[in-house]
């Protein structure tokens, strides 16, 4: 356990063994197809895909799934509202069409999301940021956000309990108590991480390190058949939605 | 607030990419020049960026109701500079991203151009103004952050505002409807970090003085001491 939910599923995932590289072709191709193609049926059937195969080959508990939809899920319903009401002369009221706009807006927005699930809930973030390199990122950058990834949760677990201290001896009881904490809070999970990283850097240092954290990537070979099975379902999704029009 | 994925259309995504390209690949300039010079700098720069990202789970009390989460870049651009924070901004929101839905892969461009470019320079050019008139380093931290959190917000709405005008009052009109509705949660957000910031450097100076030292936000004491 890890305290981020998708992370701890992406790690238990059945589809953790394939190669990222497959994963980021069928969910990024996933996401295009819910942000260019018209959303009645493409949205839908992006969305059904995704969910299908998250919850279905992937063994993604759905749970998980549904609880990290659900902040996206209030930013969608706030913004929709809000781009398909109209101020006449400072009175609200519906702009044409406003249902169907609406629908469309969370249609399109759900099935991106769910595609981005998809790949989040089945790939953990150190399998993905080697293939950043191939993207022509830098390594120097692909090293910080490696380590980012890693001591991010030390730190979570640290806020955590130096949280729970705080609850212990009334820290969070009142609203001014609260601001008080929350800053000698972030104040000691910042000081740690700098003390973490001097720490590691020593240690680091110790061990020669002089050309970057270099670790050896796991093998995980692509797949011709996932691959072939992503171009079809890729290619069934558009047909659909272009028979559907 | 972060654009959810799907929400932008596929011309306005691209074009807020396009439009934050250049302030991350400096930033990722910046970042390889000072590792390759300190190589520690990359634990320093991975610590700060996961600091970014956990200081989003504080979670501070609202006034009016709503629970906020701090955005973290005005602090952040205030202690590592704005080139920086582009680029830390931007993997913070990459992780966001994949490990909570927060935003998405195609709104990575817009919401990068709202927290990582807009957000840190706004701290930091006003925080450095508040310094340079004479103010202390706990007021131009206060003013900084408050107006990092406002411009992402204003950001945020004008890339809502362009991509779905109003019926009737067009681009403007959008911008007034979706200023006016996010304000209930962003405007006692950018206070409450605002406060969080002050607290975090009043025990950062105490506590760890060398630290901000190195990162030149305070003068070293034996200059201070000399000049008093």
């Amino acid at each position: 356990m890890t305290g981020l939910a998708v992370d701890d599923a992406a790690w238990r995932s059945a589809w953790r063994v394939r190669s990222p590289a497959d994963k980021l072709a069928l969910c990024v191709g996933l996401v295009l197809c819910a942000l260019v193609l018209p959303p009645w049926p493409g949205a839908v059937l992006v969305g059904a895909v995704a969910v299908g195969l998250a919850l279905g080959p992937a063994r993604v508990p759905a749970g998980t799934f549904l609880r990290a939809i659900r902040w996206p899920m209030a930013f969608l319903a706030v913004g929709a509202l809000t781009a398909v009401v109209t101020l006449d002369g400072g009175i609200p009221g519906w702009a044409p069409d406003a249902a169907a706009r609406a629908g469309e807006l969370v249609g399109r927005a759900l099935a991106g999301t769910s595609a981005v699930l998809l790949l989040a809930t089945t790939t953990p973030m150190s399998d993905l940021l080697p293939e950043l390199r191939r993207l022509r990122v830098p390594d120097a950058v692909v090293e910080i956000a490696s380590v980012t990834y890693r001591m991010l949760f030390l730190l979570l677990a640290a806020l955590g309990s130096v949280r729970e201290a705080q609850t212990a001896r009334m820290g969070w009881s009142t609203a001014g108590r609260s601001y008080r904490s929350a800053g000698m809070l972030a104040a000691a999970v910042l000081t740690r991480s700098w003390d973490r990283a001097h720490r590691m850097h020593e240690g680091l240092a110790g061990r020669g390190m002089e050309t970057g954290l270099r670790v050896l990537p796991e093998a995980r070979p692509s797949s011709p058949a996932f691959l072939a099975s992503t171009a079809v379902l890729l290619a069934a999704v558009v047909a659909v939605t272009g028979a559907v029009r | 607030m972060h654009i959810a994925e799907g929400f932008l259309p596929a011309a306005h995504a691209a074009g807020w990419a396009l439009a934050a390209a250049p302030f991350v690949v400096h930033g990722a300039r910046a970042v390889t020049r000072e590792v390759r010079e300190r190589p520690e700098a990359t634990l320093l720069l991975g610590a700060a960026g996961a600091f970014t990202f956990v200081l989003s789970a504080i979670k501070l009390p609202s006034i009016t109701g709503s629970s906020s989460h701090p955005t973290g870049t005005g602090a952040g651009a205030i202690l590592f500079r704005p080139p920086v924070m582009a680029l830390l901004g931007t993997v913070v929101l990459l992780f966001q991203a994949l490990l909570l839905a927060h935003g998405g892969l195609t709104t990575l461009g817009a919401n990068a151009f709202a927290f990582a470019v807009v957000g840190p320079w706004a701290a930091y050019g006003s925080y450095r103004l508040v310094r340079r008139l004479g103010g202390g380093l706990l007021p131009g931290v206060f003013v900084g952050t408050v107006l990092a959190d406002l411009a992402t917000y204003v950001t945020t709405s004008v890339q809502l505002a362009l991509a779905f005008p109003d019926a009737t009052g067009g681009i403007a009109g959008a911008l007034v409807k979706f200023l006016g509705v996010f304000a209930f949660t962003q405007v006692p957000l950018a206070i409450g970090e605002g406060l969080l910031a002050v607290l975090l450097f009043r025990v950062l100076t105490v506590n760890a003085r060398p630290e901000l030292e190195r990162l030149g936000v305070l003068r070293p004491a034996a200059d201070q001491e000399a000049a008093a």
